[in-house]
């Protein structure tokens, strides 16, 4: 069991703030995903839990209790590595089995213990193996094993499948998510990859420059990024964001820029005039709708992917403007050829000058 | 034209040749003094030069290193002490102020790497200690242990090796250690090892080629350590390099067949250590683990 409470925590290296203010709560059991661009805090934050790093001031409780004296071997955590971080000079079993010993765990019991694990994560017929004799994809397994072993409150992982290749990054993060399930253990994960924290978290912290940007269910994170930057972050490809203004013709609020002009939906009409971005995600864009066209644009690029093709439209600026369409109904359109362009006006989204969602009224 | 393994061809040619000539130069002189150190009297000084001993001979080392029949009555007689008191000292000596030197270096590293105890500028300071040259501490030193009673003590030399090498154990366990990834670490401490532990267990058997290294390249140093050993020293504790060196201005002429069965002795020691550690040498580091 461990619910773990982060209050007004901050760290800062010389002049630098790696992490400001901070507040969190993580219930017990729950699997928390801190994602953010490099640099962001996560991997500081996730330091300071596991107690490698002192923060400079705030309390760190597990279970109702400060930890911020303790040491890292007292906290009943676990830790995966980026790096991963085995032992080279011990073979696998030695790696698995070094917790076990640390707590005084009879030989015969450890050995037992080390098979289960082993052979929950599928690597038993590695345990006589050296490391350097292991795959990447293996060695994390490894140090999943070693952390599994010790049977900790919390598991934290850092970055852990970053240095993998994209299949096998997949594999074990359908891993991590079923011993979540399985052991119904705190998880805290730090990625900088959306996808991973799409995938895996029952709540996503979103950070920034040292500070929480937004907290909430991967859903949520997507359908209601709190401002421009979590708009642009999550979601492969990204969203659609169109520099503008909001504009009243009329008394009818609309979003205008060099290529669009969109009427605003009800619930936006309430905005006020001025500079904002719109934004819109690549699936809720319609493609080739002449009859509800927003705007006509030229295809810079086509993307067919199998499932559903990629267009990239020549937006006049540096990024192109993406639509998707399912399939590969559209596939052969060519380079150049201009098509129309209807926006999902349930689906977008308004942003100020500051880059703050601007909300219903 | 020329073509590529014809150019490949010469380019062997005449680097095996530069090689050939560079390693005939250098090892002239080992060979040389392997030779005579077999070599009957009067094949010594012989010219043209003898290059193979002929009849080779065990006189040289029997009379050197066992004291043979004629060590005292001879005009052979240099030292007043055998080789073989001198090879203890030396053993001694020089094996223990590097084992004291590698130990508390890597300690200090430790906390260097780890803890920064010691600041950039302190580590360079610690290095400059090394440039002061020898000659120019010897005559404070001397006065200060004659005051102490540490001359011609195995501890005064051992005291004095020690922490003249100290610096160099320092450094060199400090770029080992730097290379243990800190995560490795943190992996022992946070399944539950003590710092101590983590450091025992851990770090130590990751940089044990790079302390096997220090440890022959200071024992080399104190090994074959002259000038100090010359002050420190006067009679009961001499080194062999002392011994060596008084062939050198012997007056009983030049016995070169002596000297050199007594350099051979010197260089046998460190040879069969250089063997004995030569997996550790050559490993180097390989931590196939750690991806960065």
């Amino acid at each position: 069991m461990a619910r773990i409470e982060l209050s007004s925590l901050n760290k800062t290296f010389g002049s630098v703030t790696a992490v400001k203010n901070l507040n969190f709560t993580i219930e017990d059991g729950e699997f928390v995903v801190f994602v953010g661009p490099s640099g962001c805090g996560k991997t500081t934050t996730l330091r300071m839990i596991a107690g490698f790093e002192d923060p400079t001031s705030g309390e760190i409780r597990i279970d109702g209790r400060v930890v911020n004296d303790l040491e890292p071997r007292d906290r009943d955590l676990g830790m995966v590595f980026q790096s991963h971080a085995l032992f080279p000079h011990k073979n696998v079993a030695q790696n698995i089995e070094f917790g076990l010993r640390m707590k005084k765990v009879p030989a015969q019991e450890r050995i037992k213990r080390v098979r289960q694990v082993a052979e929950m994560v599928r690597i038993a017929h590695l345990l006589d193996k050296m490391p350097s004799q292991c795959s990447g994809g293996e060695s994390q397994r490894i140090a999943l094993a070693r952390t599994l072993v010790t049977n900790p409150s919390t598991f934290l992982l850092d970055e852990p499948l970053s240095s993998l290749d994209a299949k096998l990054r997949r594999e074990l993060r359908a891993e991590c998510d079923r011993l979540h399930q399985e052991l119904k253990r705190t998880f805290i994960f730090v990625t900088h990859d959306q996808e991973e924290a799409m995938t895996l978290a029952d709540r996503i912290v979103v950070m920034r420059a040292g500070e929480i940007v937004q907290v909430g269910s991967p859903m949520q994170i997507y359908s209601n990024p709190i401002n421009y930057f979590v708009a642009d972050f999550f979601g492969s490809p990204s969203m659609n964001l169109v520099a503008g203004s909001i504009v009243r013709d009329n008394g009818v609020a609309r979003f205008r820029s060099q290529l669009f002009d969109v009427v605003l939906p009800e619930r936006l009409r309430t905005a006020s005039p001025g500079k904002a971005t719109l934004g819109i995600r690549p699936e809720h864009v319609g493609i080739g709708d002449d009859a509800n066209s927003n705007t006509a644009l030229p295809v810079r690029l086509v993307e067919p992917l199998g499932k559903d093709t990629l267009l990239y439209f020549d937006a006049g600026t540096e990024r192109a403007f993406v639509a998707v369409s399912e399939g590969l109904r559209m596939a052969a359109t060519k380079v150049g050829e201009r098509l129309s362009l209807s926006l999902d006006s349930g689906q977008m989204h308004l942003f100020d000058a500051e880059g703050r969602c601007i909300r219903a009224s | 034209m020329v073509t590529k393994s014809r150019r490949r061809l010469i380019s062997a040619v005449v680097r095996y040749t530069i090689l050939t000539v560079w390693g005939i130069i250098a090892f002239f002189p080992i060979y040389w003094m392997l030779s005579t150190s077999f070599k009957p009297d009067i094949q010594w000084f012989a010219w043209p030069p003898v290059y193979f001993p002929d009849p080779p001979t065990l006189t040289n080392y029997m009379n050197v290193w066992l004291g043979a029949e004629q060590y005292d009555q001879t005009q052979y007689a240099i030292s007043s002490q055998t080789p073989l008191v001198s090879l203890w000292n030396s053993t001694v000596i020089a094996f223990s102020s590097t084992f004291l030197a590698v130990a508390f270096g890597s300690v200090l590293a430790y906390g260097v790497s780890r803890y920064r105890i010691l600041s950039e500028a302190r580590m360079f300071q610690l290095l400059m200690l090394r440039m002061i040259p020898p000659i120019v501490v010897v005559a404070p030193l001397s006065l200060y242990y004659s005051a102490l009673g540490l001359l011609d003590t195995r501890i005064g030399l051992i005291m004095v090796y020690f922490l003249t090498t100290l610096p160099y154990a320092v450094w060199m366990t400090k770029s080992f250690i730097d290379e243990v990834p800190r995560e490795v670490e943190q992996a022992a401490e946070i399944l539950g090892a003590s710092r101590w532990r983590t450091v025992f267990e851990i770090v130590l058997p990751l940089i044990r080629s790079g302390l096997v290294a220090t440890f022959l390249f200071i024992l080399i140093l104190t090994w074959s350590e002259y000038l100090l050993a010359l002050i420190i020293t006067k009679t009961q504790v001499s080194t062999l390099p002392i011994e060596l060196s008084k062939y050198q201005g012997s007056t009983e002429g030049r016995v070169y067949g002596r000297q050199a069965a007594l350099a051979v002795g010197i260089t046998i020691p460190l040879m069969i250590v250089g063997l004995i550690i030569r997996k550790h040498l050559a490993r180097g580091f390989s931590f196939g683990m750690v991806r960065r």
